[in-house]
């Protein structure tokens, strides 16, 4: 994906708008639009029921974060850098261990439903 | 007339998109091996990190940055102070995790530039960023095609794979120009010693491709930004080499043409490369920019790694050495290209070249050996471990103890059909050069059992000489040297 520099900021200043309207705190400004966009997007199918039921709950989930901004600040560790590895070859999983957790498998393979 | 005219004049603006995989040992972000086993099973290189499992930690893999930082340094782009990885979240089986660790506001590298050769000019694109990322695992659409599978089977082997995705500038002004700057980017990454080109899928490429009015292009070919947000784009997506490039966007750029000059609007779309049916179709619109909800990957601390710029050597890069070779060793410039195209390539030939005769050493590589191999399919990583056995065909030719014509016709073909060294095939086929007592006692023969060419040769028929050279080399075999035959004759004939 290329990242132009307007797409960048546009999505900055989406992200800000978020930011603002949870702010502001009112359950009314998440809407049926919003919870079909995000549901989309995981593509997960909802039931008539839980799309109406949905715009409440995320704006209270929103307003849970809102908490966070009553944190008092203080002072940050040192931030790590440069965490690396060498490039060296370690064992991993077998097959039979790696589908072990799998719902469906076929051949050696995760099976799972038509995607397009 | 003259409307018809201003549609039709559009100039093509093209910007890629580069994936290139890196030859690290291991996956980006755990110790898995990204070399395939032969006839592997699905899901037999994967560990709880290139899975997704919960609570495994990604760490980075130091050679998988330090390819990126060779390659940032031979496109003469800066290793910025500081860089980041992002999650791109997206929900699809292909990455476990749902989401892609990749690089967004702070690529490993920004700005810099790669110069072509396009026919006779020279183009330097501008190439925007490169940055890391891993990629995706392998899906198939089972029981039928994508459209009509009724499932999916995933196989994680290659998820984790260490990939560099370059950006240019749209600075592309013709298909032909992004084959030629993918095939030099190519040689690039392959002397960088980071890329192997002959592995399956180790470049993809997306194109952006618009078409905008012809009078929009500056001077210099330029194309302002303004015009380019007024014309809609396409980007075209699966392309995987530089020859498929040119003919997706060949393609694209007609349909694009043809969609104007008919008065339709060319769609703002995602479109896919059909190789086998040469063809660009439609997919359906995925999501927007904002839609991947980009955030800090918080389980990768920062790279600050600008000063490996200084410290990671890089070798001699393809246009310094197609150089060198014509000033040190005098080629001209048809083989310095054929003789530096491939590092392997130009390594032998430095080799042979500072031991035996250079222009000899040039007609056997460039033309011979490389003729040969590309006769069979062949290239020069085919033989790697043989190239002694090549030297050595070079070393008895440079000798005077082979001649040229058995050189290439039986020992060069042999050593590529049976895989002898040439000393064996030399032995077995009694290719060894005439020594001198065998070839003065066939020039005798010739001779006396030609007294009719001799007497010829005498009233002054040129053509007689070479009768009786034919005479002596059917005698030695082939193995004598035609010219010193043709001395030898004419110094006895004469006495």
């Amino acid at each position: 994906m290329s990242d132009s520099p307007d797409e960048r900021s546009e999505a900055a200043a989406d992200a800000a708008d978020t930011v603002d309207a949870a702010e502001a705190a009112d359950a009314t400004d998440v809407d049926v639009e919003d919870v079909d966009h995000v549901a989309g997007l995981a593509r997960v199918d909802l039931e008539a029921a839980e799309r109406e039921a949905f715009p409440e709950q995320f704006a209270e989930i929103l307003e849970y974060f809102e908490t966070l901004d009553e944190v008092p600040e203080f002072d940050r560790e040192a931030e790590l850098v440069n965490v690396m590895r060498p490039d060296e070859v370690r064992e991993g999983l077998t097959q039979s261990e790696a589908l072990r957790n799998a719902a469906e498998t076929e051949d050696g393979y995760f099976r799972g439903p038509r995607v397009s | 007339m003259s409307t018809r005219t201003a549609t039709e004049e559009r100039a093509v603006v093209i910007g890629l998109e580069v994936h290139v995989q890196l030859e690290t040992d291991t996956k980006i972000f755990c110790g898995c091996s990204t070399e395939p086993a032969p006839d592997e099973e699905p899901n037999t290189r994967t560990c709880p990190v290139c899975l997704g499992l919960p609570g495994a930690l990604p760490v980075l893999n130091e050679g998988a940055v330090e390819a990126a930082v060779k390659i940032g340094k031979a496109l003469e782009a800066d290793i910025p102070e500081r860089t980041t990885f992002h999650r791109k979240n997206y929900y699809y089986p292909d990455l476990p995790k749902n989401f892609q660790i990749t690089q967004y506001d702070a690529p490993i590298c920004a700005d810099g530039e790669l110069e072509v050769a396009v026919e006779d000019s020279r183009r330097t694109i501008g190439i925007t960023r490169a940055h890391l990322e891993e990629d995706p695992g392998s899906l198939q659409h089972a029981g039928g095609s994508i459209d009509t599978a009724d499932h999916t089977l995933v196989d994680y082997n290659r998820a984790g794979t260490p990939l560099v995705e370059i950006v240019t500038e749209p600075d592309f002004r013709s298909p032909a120009e992004t084959r030629a700057f993918l095939a030099k980017l190519e040689e690039v990454l392959e002397y960088l010693g980071v890329f192997d080109a002959t592995r399956d899928g180790s470049l993809r490429v997306d194109a952006n491709v618009s078409l905008v009015p012809g009078e929009a292009v500056a001077d210099d070919g330029s194309v302002p930004e303004d015009a380019l947000a007024e014309a809609n784009r396409t980007e075209v997506k699966n392309i995987s080499s530089h020859k498929g490039a040119e003919k997706a966007l060949a393609y694209e750029v007609t349909r694009q043409r043809n969609a104007l000059r008919r008065g339709r609007a060319v769609d703002q779309e995602t479109r896919h490369w059909d190789e086998s049916r040469g063809i660009t179709v439609s997919m359906r619109s995925k999501e927007a920019e904002k839609d991947y909800r980009y955030f800090r990957e918080a389980d990768l601390p920062p790279l600050e790694v600008s000063d490996w710029r200084e410290s990671i050597p890089i070798p001699e890069l393809p246009d310094a050495r197609r150089e060198r070779f014509r000033a040190e060793y005098g080629l001209d410039a048809e083989s310095a290209d054929k003789l530096t195209s491939r590092k392997a390539v130009a390594d032998f030939y430095e080799d042979v070249a500072d031991r035996f005769d250079p222009d000899l050493a040039a007609t056997w590589v460039a033309d011979n050996l490389l003729g040969e191999l590309n006769y069979r399919d062949m290239a020069i990583t085919d033989v790697a471990d043989r190239l002694e056995e090549f030297a050595r065909l070079i070393e008895l030719v440079d000798a005077g103890e082979l001649t040229t014509k058995n050189a290439e016709e039986v020992v060069l073909r042999g050593m590529l059909d049976d895989g002898d060294d040439p000393d064996t095939i030399v032995e077995r086929e009694g290719l060894g050069t005439a020594d001198t007592g065998e070839v003065e006692a066939a020039v005798a023969d010739a001779i006396d059992d030609n007294p009719e060419a001799v007497a010829d040769y005498h009233d002054g028929d040129e053509g007689a000489i070479n009768f009786l050279v034919g005479q002596v080399m059917q005698r030695t075999g082939g193995s004598a040297d035609p010219g010193e035959v043709n001395a030898l004759l004419r110094e006895r004939l004469d006495e």
